[in-house]
């Protein structure tokens, strides 16, 4: 477990120094892309949509209810050709997500990795860390 | 009744006028190129032609089971998107707002060189705020010949007089007409303009003109209606194909300018559709301020 968020924080500084993903359509003028955050919820439910996909998860909040956090993917055609489907994530799975903040500290922002609970990593980029299916 | 007769009769005189003068038009323009029907002779030259079909992606945009996770992201978070302001074509790597364009896939290039005016423009736009986002943030699609660079697939069709380019990239289509035709002589300015091709051996040479104004050179640089676009397309191995492409426009550049971009070919993609306005949470306002909706889907939650 400890090893496995080393693992993600290393991941999320490698993409972090590397680049972010090409978004194609938009600038990332409403996140903050010099900070990275993480948070930790249950998986709300997933837009498997053009131009980008949204992610929403609920989180726990400290008055014992949740807060719904929305996060901004790539586009399903980009993810679709790099081992996502729009089952890889599903409502009800449990998620940490790495993500850049909205700047006007809004819930949410733009994803960058997220853990599963059996210590997979999804990336936007896909590659080795996501998922076979 | 009276009332009504006479209502019908202006309404007769409107559509007899329209008639009339929407033949003039026609006679007007009747010099317009007529596609003749393909012959088996037409096939079978086309088949002879370099096999440009199929699926291609620029190379670069990166991901896509690479072993080296994480590192494979095109090298500008914004790689070959126009600048903010230049909504539809500019050539551009490196992310918005820096003016240095490139044009073509992957590409690799310097500023465009621009007369003395025009230059004050670029400075002048340099100068002023920056506005935070372009208008494909609202879902308009770029203009040649930055559509030409986006991350995603393009299909090559070849037909008897015409190249297809299918663009997965807002859902968009570029026709290269190779059939003889001659550029249109004044067109309606267009994200795309309008393209006649030709074969110079194996290279297929694309001319473009007839851009509209969401197309510029660079930001807050326009264009005139003397810009050109030539593509050079060429397969430099089975499954590459390099892509020159020179901007000119005399009087706007003091050169012609040119950059050089590489595809490469997915025998097992097909082309996806990409409806912008599906699921779009992105905007950027009249004043440039970009924002995101991030109102939560469905009913509001709240404990």
């Amino acid at each position: 477990m400890k090893l496995s968020f080393l693992l993600l924080l290393l991941t999320a500084s490698l993409i972090a120094a590397a680049a972010l993903p090409a978004a194609a359509h938009h600038s990332f003028a409403a996140f903050d892309i010099t900070s990275q955050k993480m948070v930790t919820g249950t998986v709300r439910q997933v837009d498997w949509t053009n131009p980008h996909i949204w992610l929403w998860i609920d989180v726990p909040n400290d008055k014992g209810g949740s807060d719904t956090y929305g996060f901004e993917g790539m586009s399903p055609n980009f993810l679709a050709r790099r081992g996502w489907t729009r089952t890889t994530l599903k409502t009800g799975d449990k998620i940490t997500v790495s993500y850049r903040p909205m700047k006007d500290g809004s819930n949410g922002g733009m994803f960058m990795t997220g853990q599963m609970t059996n210590g997979k990593v999804l990336s936007m980029m896909g590659g080795s860390d996501t998922p076979e299916r | 009744m009276n009332v009504m007769n006479t209502a019908n009769k202006f309404r007769f005189e409107i559509v007899v006028f329209v008639l009339v003068f929407g033949a003039l038009g026609m006679t007007a323009r009747a010099q317009q190129f007529v596609s003749k029907a393909p012959t088996a002779a037409d096939w079978a030259a086309l088949a002879k032609l370099p096999d440009f079909n199929g699926v291609w992606e620029r190379a670069g945009v990166g991901g896509g089971g690479n072993a080296a996770f994480g590192t494979a992201a095109p090298a500008a978070p914004r790689g070959n998107q126009p600048p903010a302001g230049n909504r539809g074509a500019a050539p551009q790597r490196g992310g918005r707002g820096d003016g240095a364009a490139a044009a073509t896939a992957g590409g690799q290039g310097g500023a465009p060189s621009f007369t003395p005016q025009y230059e004050a423009m670029r400075a002048a736009a340099d100068r002023a705020p920056q506005p935070e986002d372009n208008s494909t943030a609202n879902c308009l699609p770029p203009g040649m010949p930055g559509i030409m660079t986006q991350p995603y697939p393009m299909e090559f069709l070849m037909t008897p007089g015409k190249v297809t380019i299918i663009i997965e990239a807002y859902t968009q289509v570029r026709h290269i007409y190779t059939d003889g035709r001659p550029l249109p002589e004044d067109p309606d300015p267009k994200f795309f303009g309008a393209s006649i091709g030709r074969w110079e051996g194996d290279t297929l040479v694309a001319e473009t003109v007839g851009f509209n104004d969401h197309v510029q050179l660079a930001r807050g640089v326009p264009h005139s209606d003397k810009m050109k676009i030539v593509e050079r397309f060429k397969l430099t191995d089975p499954d590459t194909m390099s892509i020159e492409t020179t901007i000119t426009d005399p009087g706007v550049l003091t050169a012609p300018y040119t950059t050089t971009g590489t595809l490469r070919r997915h025998r097992n993609w097909t082309i996806s559709e990409y409806i912008c306005e599906e699921n779009n949470r992105n905007y950027v306002d009249q004043t440039g301020k970009a924002g995101i909706n991030l109102t939560v889907p469905g009913a509001p939650k709240k404990d």
